[in-house]
C-alpha cells in the first residue's frame, strides 16, 4: 500500500519540481512510511510514498518499463497479479521483479485500457508516458483506494489524499457550499465530490487520461446484477458462498508480511477471521474496538470468537474522551465532512495495529451491501409492499426493522406506522429506498444558508445511469449504497483514510467481483429478505459460535455529540464562537448555534440521530476549514525518509543531463 | 415546536409547512411529538389517527388537538385510546 502524488505543469520552471513533489509526498508519508520515490521530468513530476508488502526489496517505485517510456506510481494491490503475470508471460513479456506493481505496468503496455477490467483488487495508480507526455489515472471498481485531482490553468494535479495539494505552490483550498449541501443531505460525498471547489475524486471504476488536448474520463466497470452464476437450490447457493469467499480470502492473503483481522463482533468479520485462521500457520492477530457503554460494545462476541480461533487478540477500549481528543486529527485524515464519530475509534485501532507490527488487515466491509445486511433493504421491501399489506402485517414487519432503536418499540408502533404511511410512495424519482434516510439529510442540509437543491447531484447521477431504471427497488437501494455510504464513508473515512493514517492496509474479501455477482444471483431467491444475510449465516453456521450466527445486525456506532459534551475540548470554540462561525460564510449561523447549544446541553437520549449527525457534520466542516483553508491545527508534513528521485529534466539549470533511462539519485 | 425542532416560523417558513418534506421531522421526532401532545393535553391518539397523516404541520397539529379537546369537552372524555 502506498500514497501517490504528481502534477503536469508544462508552464512552470522544473527547477523547483523535486522540492515540490517531495513536500507533497511528505504530506502523505503516513501512507508509505517505508520510503519515497519520485520522477521529475520537464513539465511533470510523480511520486510514491511506499508501504512495502509484496517484493519488499525490488518493488521500488516509480517503476518504469525496460525502455524507460512508461512510469508507474501505484497504490494498492491487484490480488490476481500472479494469474495476470502468467498470462503476460505467455505473450512473451518478461519481468524483473515479483511485484504486482510490475504486472500492472506490463498489463497497461500489453492491453491498454482493457487491462483495468482484468484487475481484481483495490488500487489507484498513475502512468506517465514520457514519449507523449500523457498521464493516465485509474481507480478500482469499488472505491477501495482514493485518488483526487484538480485541473486548472493548464496544470493537472493528483494525489491519494488532498492534503498533498497544501504543498503545491499557490494552491488554495476553498469549501464549496453546494457540494457541502449535497454531502450533508445524502450523508456522504458522491463518487466525484470532495467538498472543496475545483477538486474532484476520480469515481471508482473509472479512468482518465490527460493529454495536451485536455482531459477525458471514462468508466470501465459498472455494478451489474445479472452477471452471477445460475443457482438452482439453496444448498447450491450456500456451497458457492463458502467457495467464493474462501477463494477471495486466499487472494487477499497474498502478502510478504503478516496479515491480521479486524473483529467487530458481528457475522461478516467473523467469517473473514475464520477463513483466514484456517489458512494461516502462525496464530492470527485480531484487533477489536470495545466500549464501556453496552449500547455500543460487542466485546462478548469478539472474545468468544478470538478464543475459539485461538487468535492473538488485541482489544482497544475507547472512551468518549478518546473520541473528543482525537477527532481533529482523524477528520484531517478523512478530509471530507463526516456524519458520525465512529471513524475516530478506527483511527486509534489502526495505530494499535501498527504498533503490533501488522501492516495488513482483513475486514468484513462490503458484506451488508452484497448480502442485504442493512435494515434499509428490509425497509425498502416493506415500503414497496406497503399498500398490499394490512395493518397487522405492517406492524409486524415494522417491529422487526430496527430492534436496536427504542422509538421503534411496541409502545410507539402506531406512531411509526403513521410515519411510514408518509413514505409509502416515491416522492424523489429513483431515490425511493433512501427517502427516509434523506429526511435526516434534509435536516443537516439546513446548516447551509442557501443549500440549493441538495439532492440535485444524486438525482442526476441516477438519471445518467441507463440501467438504473430497470433495477428492482432493493437493487436500486444496493446500487445507491455502492455509490454513497460504502465508498463515501465506510471504505474511506472509516476505512482507508483511518488505517492508512498509520500505514495499515485494509483488505475486504466481500468486495470481490465474484462474491458480489454471486450475492446478486441468490439474494431474495430463497427467502423474503427479512432475516438479514440468511444465506451467509447458513453457509457458516457450522464454522462459527452460535452467538454470532444468531446475532442480529448490530450497527457499529460510537458516542456522537455526547462524547463532546462529556469531554469538551478547546477546539469546540470553532462551533461555539460567533467569530469562528463567521469564518464559514455559507453557514446558517443561527441554526448552527441552536443545534450546538441543544446537543451539548441535553441528555444524550434526548438528542435525535439527525441532530447528532448534523452536529458531527458541523464540527467536521469547521475543523476542515481550519486545517485546509486556513492551514491551521494539525496540518503538518513529515520529512520523507529513504528518498530516491529519478531526474529526467533537460530544461532546468538544476537538472543533470542524464541519459533517457534516467538515473537514481538522492535529492535531499 | 420551534425550540424542539430548531425552526422558526415566519413568512419563509409558514405554519402550514409540511415538516416531513422540509426535513424537520424524523421518526424519533414524530414519536416524541405524539407522546408530548398526549401528555400535555391529556389526549390519546388512536392507531387510525396516528396513521392518518394528521401531524404533518403546525396548522394540522393545532387543528387536530383543538378538535380532540372540543370532542373531549362535549363528550366528557377524550377519544378512545
Amino acid at each position: 500500500m502506498c500514497g501517490i502524488v504528481g502534477f503536469l505543469a508544462p508552464g512552470r520552471d522544473p527547477g523547483a519540481f523535486p522540492d515540490t513533489i517531495l513536500r507533497m509526498l511528505g504530506a502523505i508519508a503516513h501512507r508509505g512510511p517505508d520510503g519515497v520515490g519520485c520522477l521529475v521530468d520537464d513539465g511533470c513530476a510523480i511520486g510514491v510514498a511506499r508501504l512495502s508488502i509484496i517484493d519488499i526489496a525490488l518493488g521500488t517505485q516509480p517503476m518504469s518499463d525496460s525502455t524507460g517510456r512508461y512510469w508507474l506510481c501505484y497504490n494498492g494491490e491487484v490480488y490476481n497479479y500472479q494469474e495476470l503475470r502468467a498470462e503476460l508471460e505467455l505473450k512473451g513479456r518478461t519481468f524483473r521483479t515479483r511485484s504486482d506493481t510490475e504486472v500492472v505496468l506490463q498489463s497497461w503496455i500489453e492491453w491498454g485500457e482493457a487491462c483495468f477490467g482484468k484487475f481484481n483488487g483495490g488500487f489507484a495508480f498513475a502512468i506517465y508516458d514520457r514519449e507523449t507526455g500523457t498521464l493516465v489515472l485509474a481507480r478500482d471498481q469499488f472505491g477501495k483506494r482514493p485518488l483526487f485531482y484538480r485541473q486548472r490553468d493548464g496544470e493537472f494535479l493528483f494525489a491519494s489524499e488532498m492534503k498533498a495539494f497544501l504543498h503545491y505552490p499557490g494552491f488554495a483550498f476553498e469549501q464549496d457550499p453546494q457540494q457541502l449541501s449535497a454531502i450533508l443531505a445524502q450523508w456522504t460525498p458522491l463518487p466525484d465530490q470532495t467538498g472543496f471547489t475545483g477538486i474532484a475524486s476520480l469515481p471508482m471504476g473509472e479512468w482518465l487520461k490527460v493529454t495536451a488536448d485536455g482531459l477525458t474520463r471514462q468508466r470501465y466497470a459498472s455494478l451489474t446484477f445479472e452477471d452471477g452464476p445460475s443457482v438452482g437450490s439453496e444448498d447450491e447457493a450456500i456451497a458457492l458462498i463458502r467457495e467464493r469467499l474462501r477463494a477471495s480470502v486466499v487472494l487477499r492473503l497474498r502478502s510478504d508480511v503478516d496479515v491480521g483481522v479486524y473483529l467487530s463482533g458481528g457475522l461478516d468479520s467473523a467469517i473473514v477471521a475464520r477463513l483466514t485462521a484456517d489458512m494461516t500457520r502462525r496464530p492470527l492477530s485480531t484487533f477489536s474496538i470495545t466500549f464501556e457503554d453496552p449500547q455500543f460494545d460487542e466485546s462478548p462476541e469478539q472474545l468468544e470468537l478470538a478464543a475459539r480461533l485461538e487468535t492473538r487478540h488485541t482489544p482497544l477500549r475507547i472512551t468518549p474522551a478518546d473520541i473528543s481528543r482525537h477527532f481533529p486529527e482523524a477528520i484531517f485524515h478523512a478530509e471530507v465532512p463526516a456524519f458520525r464519530s465512529a471513524f475516530v475509534p478506527m483511527f486509534l485501532l489502526s495505530k494499535r495495529t501498527q504498533e503490533a507490527g501488522i501492516k495488513v488487515v482483513l475486514s468484513g466491509e462490503g458484506a451488508d451491501e452484497a448480502f442485504l445486511g442493512y435494515d434499509l433493504f428490509k425497509e425498502t421491501l416493506l415500503r414497496t409492499n406497503w399498500r398490499k399489506l394490512d395493518d397487522e402485517e405492517r406492524r409486524c414487519q415494522l417491529a422487526k426493522l430496527y430492534p436496536h432503536l427504542d422509538h421503534y418499540g411496541p409502545q410507539n408502533i402506531a406512531a411509526i406506522t403513521g410515519l411510514y404511511q408518509q413514505f409509502s410512495e416515491e416522492r424523489m424519482p429513483g431515490l425511493f429506498s433512501h427517502e427516509l434516510r434523506f429526511q435526516n439529510g434534509r435536516f443537516s442540509a439546513r446548516l447551509i444558508r442557501s443549500p440549493g437543491d441538495p439532492f440535485g447531484p444524486i438525482a442526476q447521477l441516477v438519471r445518467q445511469n441507463p440501467a438504473f431504471a430497470g433495477l428492482t427497488p432493493v437493487q436500486k437501494a444496493q446500487w445507491l449504497e455502492y455509490q454513497t455510504l460504502l465508498p463515501g464513508y465506510l471504505l474511506s473515512t472509516q476505512g482507508d483514510r483511518m488505517s492508512m493514517a498509520h500505514g495499515v492496509e485494509n483488505r475486504c474479501p466481500f468486495l470481490d467481483k465474484s462474491v458480489f455477482e454471486l450475492a446478486a444471483a441468490v439474494n431474495l431467491r430463497f427467502d423474503d429478505g427479512f432475516e438479514e444475510k440468511r444465506l451467509l449465516r447458513r453457509a457458516f453456521q457450522d464454522y462459527l459460535p452460535t452467538s454470532i450466527i444468531e446475532k442480529r445486525k448490530f450497527p457499529y456506532r460510537a458516542p456522537d455529540a455526547a462524547a463532546f459534551a462529556a469531554s469538551p475540548s478547546d477546539y469546540l470554540e470553532l462551533v461555539l464562537s460567533d467569530a469562528e462561525l463567521a469564518k464559514l460564510p455559507f453557514l446558517d449561523r443561527k441554526f448552527a448555534r441552536a443545534l450546538t447549544a441543544k446537543v451539548l446541553s441535553q441528555n444524550a437520549a434526548e438528542v435525535s440521530t439527525k441532530e447528532n449527525q448534523s452536529f458531527i457534520f458541523l464540527l467536521s466542516i469547521a475543523l476542515l476549514r481550519r486545517s485546509f483553508v486556513d492551514r491551521g491545527g494539525v496540518c503538518r508534513v513529515s520529512a520523507p525518509r529513504h528518498v530516491k528521485c529519478i531526474d529526467m529534466r533537460q530544461r532546468s539549470d538544476l537538472a543533470a543531463n542524464y541519459a533517457s533511462q534516467g538515473n537514481l539519485s538522492s535529492v535531499v | 415546536m420551534e425550540e424542539w425542532f430548531l425552526i422558526e416560523y415566519d413568512e419563509s417558513f409558514p405554519e402550514d409547512t409540511d415538516l416531513f418534506r422540509e426535513g424537520v421531522m424524523d421518526s424519533f421526532g414524530y414519536v416524541q411529538l405524539h407522546r408530548f401532545l398526549e401528555r400535555e393535553f391529556n389526549i390519546r391518539f388512536s392507531p387510525e389517527e396516528m396513521t392518518g397523516n394528521l401531524l404533518v404541520s403546525l396548522t394540522r397539529i393545532r387543528e387536530c388537538v383543538a378538535q380532540k379537546l372540543a370532542a373531549a369537552r362535549a363528550g366528557g372524555a377524550s377519544s378512545p385510546p
